[in-house]
C-alpha cells in the first residue's frame, strides 16, 4: 500500500526554520537523507519532493476572460505543504513508523522537532488517479 | 521548472462520494482528459488521489522513539485531496492548467471553481533530501 508522508508548517515556521544555525540545518537534513536512504534499501521508497517556500504559493480559481484568476494571499494560520515523502509499505503502522522518525529529526541544539506528520493513503494502490 | 498542483479540500466539503452518479462520472471523465492531455503533452510529472481525511492521522515522534498518532483536526483544517506534478516553461502556464483543474464539472455540471495552490517544486535535483 502507498502512504504520503506529508511535512506541512506556517509560514512564520518556514521563517524560524531559515533562522537556524548552519550546523542545526546540517545535522536535520542529515537525518532526513540518511531515512530516504534506508527506505531506497529496503525497497519502500516511492517518492520525495520538497516544495519552493510559501512565499511563491499562489491559489488559482477557474477562468475570468479566459484567464486563470491567481490569488497569493493567505490567512496566517494556513499550513503549507513543505514537503513530502511517498512509501510503498505491507501496513499503516509502519508508515506511521517512518514517519515518527522524520518527526524526529533533530532541530536547533538537536533537540527533535517532533513537528507533526501527516499520513495518508493514496486512492489507489497503482497511485495516480488519472 | 516543475510545479505542484494542489487540490485542497475541508472535510465537510468532501461530499464528493454524494454526487448524484452521473456528475461524479462527468467529473472523472473530466479529470482523466486533463490527465492525458498533459501526458500528450509531455507535462505530466506525477498525479495522485489521496483517500479521504477520515483516514488520516498525525504522527510525532513520541520520547521511546515510538510513533504517536492522531487523528483528531480543527474543522478548519485543510486536507489534501490530490495534486498534480507538471515540468512547464512558466508559472503561467501552470496557472493555466490549474484554471482547468479548478473549472471541473460538480453537481449539475456546474464548475466546482475549487481553489488549486499552484507552488513550484524546488528546481534543483532535491539532493538535501537524498
Amino acid at each position: 500500500m502507498k502512504y504520503i508522508l506529508m511535512m506541512s508548517g506556517t509560514k512564520a515556521g518556514v521563517d524560524g526554520y531559515h533562522a537556524w544555525a548552519a550546523r542545526d540545518i546540517e545535522a536535520h537534513m542529515a537525518v532526513l537523507r540518511s531515512i530516504t536512504k534506508e527506505l531506497t534499501e529496503s525497497g519502500e521508497f516511492v517518492a520525495t519532493q520538497p516544495l519552493a517556500g510559501p512565499v511563491e504559493a499562489r491559489v488559482v480559481r477557474g477562468e475570468r476572460n479566459g484567464l486563470p484568476v491567481t490569488d497569493g494571499i493567505f490567512p496566517e494560520s494556513k499550513e503549507f505543504l513543505l514537503g513530502y515523502w511517498m512509501v510503498d509499505v505491507a501496513t499503516p503502522e509502519r508508515a506511521y513508523a517512518i514517519a515518527g522518525r522524520i518527526s524526529a529529526a533533530p532541530g536547533p541544539g538537536g533537540i527533535p522537532t517532533n513537528m507533526p506528520i501527516e499520513v495518508r493513503r493514496l486512492a489507489s494502490p497503482t497511485g495516480g488517479r488519472q | 521548472m516543475k510545479y505542484i498542483l494542489m487540490m485542497n479540500t475541508m472535510r465537510a466539503e468532501q461530499g464528493v462520494p454524494n454526487w448524484p452518479r452521473a456528475d461524479l462520472q462527468a467529473h472523472i471523465a473530466f479529470m482523466k482528459k486533463l490527465g492525458q492531455d498533459l501526458r500528450e503533452s509531455g507535462e505530466l510529472v506525477l498525479a495522485e488521489g489521496l483517500s479521504f481525511p477520515d483516514r488520516a492521522r498525525l504522527v510525532r515522534a513520541g520520547k521511546d522513539g515510538a510513533p504517536v498518532t492522531d487523528g483528531v483536526f480543527p474543522e478548519s483544517k485543510e486536507f489534501l485531496a490530490g495534486f498534480w506534478i507538471v515540468d512547464v516553461e512558466t508559472a503561467e502556464r501552470a496557472y493555466a492548467i490549474a484554471a482547468r483543474a479548478s473549472a471541473a464539472p460538480g453537481p449539475g455540471g456546474a464548475p466546482l471553481n475549487m481553489p488549486i495552490e499552484v507552488r513550484p517544486v524546488m528546481s534543483a535535483p532535491p539532493q538535501e533530501m537524498m
